[in-house]
């Protein structure tokens, strides 16, 4: 069966999606999660702190050279 | 006169005599004693004693027991004294810890996962479910069962303490961790999953259910993932047979329509049996092999060369096309039962990953282009798929450069990471897995585990320095920033306790080695009952396993370099050299002890970068509790994974990647790099690919992209959602109108109460250009 999502009004508008939250899937120790709230306490800290790494500052020869 | 004790439940009973004289007995025995009279007169004095001093008229057990150890004392009994305060220790420990579990259950049973980290320990299992709740409930009992009653006190100490951490604790006397499933060889002849036989499959859609049902009946047969070393080569010989169908099929068909005979079946079948037999070889989806000519040949001796010619291009497009549709199915399903199918009583689906990349026959590689690009599809709806884990094995001259025959299958690993995080990345050059690699021999290409380990050197038998049939046994971790802390920067004592911990490891790691050699194979009836596991095939089921338990590895891992360097140091090796200087002295020298291990006991002991998902929030509540709150060490909520630079720490790739890649070479037991890009690398797959290069380059053994990959429920968005749906326009939580999703194509199918989402549009269209 199709998951069904509730439609419900608001201001007479019927809209659909109130209450429902986006999926985020996140990497953990090589493994993929479905959504951050499966979760552990140490985890959710690990990725809230992630940074991105800057890919265009070097090219792969300046690097290696480094 | 005492008549009667109050119990610890509080209860009221009888008084006797004889139960503190038994109790005195049995510490006396433990020290060598054999008087009992003595005991009988001890503890008449303890009698005496609650009578008169304490004048007690009903005394708790706490009370007899203080007595007890006075009286012991008095009488100069110190040795006795000293055992029956330990055996009271103990006793209470065991109390308090029987109220500890009685404690978890009832936070199991009445909590649900978000407000219970336990429940969350392993982020795969859903322990708001039965079964998953089930599972708990088994693994915090055995848990506590092992501290109490199998471990070496000292190991159980250093568990407990937080000095080391012997993983997967609750399976310690069941089995062993992980191993790389060679379907070619458990397909051949069928085989039986405990529960019931299934024959040699003879098609590509039957090759993926079975593999499927092959990685669920291990996976309940040892306590970590299931990974196949060679996917490609596994599922080429289903693709061959379906191909042959195919065009037995196809020539019938053919012949129907071209000749209008009435026996076209016996006839492509007679002409099929003839030509095998004259060529020695099957029809090939890649044609050249010399079947399609001498097919030719035969058919002119009874039609024209232009209708012979017409049924060979009729026969051999809808073979193809047949051919791959199928293929396209079977890996399709394969992804969907991957993520569906229950295994361990229901809680997780099987923890699974595929090696491939370097099966250059048509086979091979329409089985890896057919599964990357249903990844590429997502699930049911579009969802990225969690299972099962890719691992691409790049290798120079297969498929890295243009040109490489599989170049293209490269390219296209790289389009579907970038959109579905998987596949990873494994580089067969890198040195240390390159001294294995044995052209035309893929059992010596080095495979991972998901999370990361790594088996293949084999000092128990070096003929066979081989992935399938082999993996891990169990590992235990070593807490890296305790040591750190400990030494107040002197590096010299921070060897000697590092030391003391290895020795700790390798004796622990021994003695659980000697109770999972005591198993039968009964015990493992896939594993080793299937001959799963290498040379588990001549071994009968009562025969001990013992002896081919020694290709496994026993795995020393750690965890928090950079904290244990901020420690010592005060700067961990993301951020100075000579940081990353002592890094690597630290991890070499853990890593020659795994070898002088090796040589010492005659088995493989390795060095693994831990995969810490619930060690890395322990570790470190433990420490903080001890320690306090050090800047850099402990006031996280987590240690960083293995030897890699914090995730915290701004760094760009390649300089990540050059500090991290010296760390693969010494960790044979398993290691992983990951990148964290920004923005969406779909859109700029020169740079993901960039990375990936440099991967190879530096050394990496083993590496993964990650990107932040959301999906909007309502409307199917897929990609990366900041606070507003790029596709439907909603913010989290917040509805949208309905009339909106309908002029974007999505929600056709209206009723009165409910709407639902009935796929993705986009996703749809792209399936139609799947090349089928």
């Amino acid at each position: 069966m199709t998951k069904q999502f509730k439609v419900t009004e608001v201001n007479g508008v019927p809209v659909v999606g109130e209450g429902v939250g986006f999926e985020r899937i996140r990497r953990i120790t090589g493994y993929l999660v479905g959504t951050l709230d499966r979760f552990n306490n140490g985890k959710r800290a690990e990725e809230a702190d992630r940074v991105k790494h800057d890919v265009s500052c070097c090219s792969m020869t300046d690097s290696r050279t480094a | 006169m005492i008549t009667e004790i109050i119990k610890r439940d509080g209860r009221r009973a009888p008084f006797e005599i004889e139960k503190i004289s038994e109790a005195i007995f049995k510490a006396a025995q433990a020290s060598g004693g054999r008087d009992y009279e003595m005991a009988q007169r001890l503890a008449e004095q303890v009698v005496a004693l609650l009578d008169t001093e304490n004048a007690v008229v009903v005394p708790t057990v706490e009370q007899i027991q203080d007595a007890v150890e006075k009286i012991l004392v008095k009488n100069g009994h110190a040795r006795t004294a000293k055992k029956y305060i330990l055996y009271r220790n103990e006793r209470t420990r065991a109390r308090e810890m029987n109220t500890r579990l009685m404690k978890i259950y009832e936070d199991l049973t009445f909590k649900s996962s978000l407000e219970n980290d336990i429940k969350r320990e392993n982020a795969n299992i859903d322990g708001d479910t039965a079964m998953g709740t089930m599972l708990k409930y088994g693994s915090e009992g055995a848990k506590q069962f092992c501290e109490m009653f199998i471990l070496d006190p000292e190991h159980s100490r250093a568990h407990r303490e937080g000095d080391i951490h012997i993983h997967d604790l609750d399976f310690y006397t069941l089995t062993t961790t992980c191993c790389q499933i060679d379907l070619l060889r458990l397909f051949k002849g069928g085989f039986s999953t405990g529960h019931g036989f299934l024959r040699e499959p003879n098609d590509i859609r039957s090759y993926s259910a079975l593999a499927c049902i092959a990685l669920q009946s291990n996976q309940n047969d040892q306590h970590g993932g299931q990974s196949v070393p060679n996917f490609d080569y596994s599922m080429a010989p289903g693709v061959s047979k379906t191909f042959r169908r195919a065009y037995r099929d196809n020539l019938t068909r053919a012949l129907d329509i071209y000749l209008e005979v009435d026996n076209s079946e016996m006839m492509s079948k007679a002409l099929l049996a003839e030509t095998e037999e004259e060529t020695g070889v099957w029809a090939a989806i890649a044609g050249g092999n010399g079947f399609d000519e001498a097919l030719r040949a035969r058919l002119i001796r009874t039609v024209d060369e232009e209708t012979a010619d017409k049924i060979l291009r009729f026969v051999r497009k809808y073979a193809v096309k047949g051919t791959r549709r199928a293929t396209y199915q079977a890996m399709e399903a394969l992804v969907h039962n991957l993520n569906t199918m229950h295994s361990r009583a229901g809680a997780q689906v099987p923890f699974t990953s595929l090696n491939y990349g370097t099966d250059t026959s048509a086979e091979g590689r329409l089985v890896m282009e057919c599964l990357l690009e249903a990844t590429e599809a997502g699930l049911g709806n579009g969802e990225t798929s969690i299972f099962p884990i890719h691992i691409f094995k790049v290798k120079e001259g297969v498929n890295f450069n243009p040109g490489d025959p599989n170049y293209d299958l490269f390219q296209l690993a790289i389009r579907v990471s970038a959109k579905r995080l998987f596949p990873n990345f494994s580089f067969l050059d890198a040195p240390f897995n390159l001294q294995y690699y044995k052209p035309g021999h893929p059992e010596t290409e080095a495979s991972y585990m998901g999370c990361r380990t790594r088996v293949i050197g084999n000092v128990y038998d070096p003929t066979r320095e081989i992935t399938y049939g082999r993996g891990n046994l169990s590992f235990t971790s070593i807490n890296l920033p305790r040591i750190g802390i400990r030494a107040h920067g002197d590096v010299d004592w921070f060897f000697e306790d590092l030391d003391r911990k290895i020795d700790l490891v390798i004796d622990q790691l021994l003695a659980r080695f000697k109770i999972q050699c005591q198993k039968k194979v009964r015990n493992y009836p896939f594993l080793m009952g299937e001959g799963v596991w290498i040379d588990s095939e001549k071994l009968d089921p009562d025969d001990s396993v013992a002896e081919v338990l020694k290709h496994g590895t026993l795995t020393c891992g750690f965890i928090g370099l950079a904290e244990c360097l901020k420690a010592l140091t005060g700067k961990h090796h993301g951020e100075c050299d000579e940081a990353q200087n002592l890094g690597l002295d630290i991890i070499h020298h853990m890593r020659e002890r795994m070898d002088e291990a090796t040589r010492k006991y005659g088995l493989n002991f390795s060095l693994i970068a831990t995969p810490a998902e619930g060690l890395s929030g322990r570790f470190v509540r433990i420490d903080r509790e001890k320690f306090g709150s050090i800047p850099g060490v402990t006031d996280r909520d987590y240690y960083t994974n293995s030897f890699h630079v914090p995730v915290y720490y701004p760094i760009s790739a390649f300089e990540k990647l050059r500090r991290e890649a010296p760390y693969h070479a010494l960790t044979n037991g398993g290691h992983i790099s990951y990148i964290e890009l920004d923005g969406d690398p779909t859109q700029n797959l020169e740079a993901f690919e960039q990375v990936v290069r440099f991967m190879k380059e530096c050394g990496i053994g083993y590496g993964s992209i990650n990107h932040p990959v959301d999906r909007d429920p309502i409307c199917g968005y897929t990609g990366i959602i900041g606070e507003v749906c790029p596709r439907c326009g909603r913010r989290e939580g917040e509805g949208v109108p309905v009339e909106k999703l309908q002029k974007l194509g999505l929600y056709r199918h209206l009723n009165a109460d409910t709407i639902g989402y009935h796929g993705d549009i986009n996703e749809e269209a792209d399936r139609m250009v799947n090349p089928l």
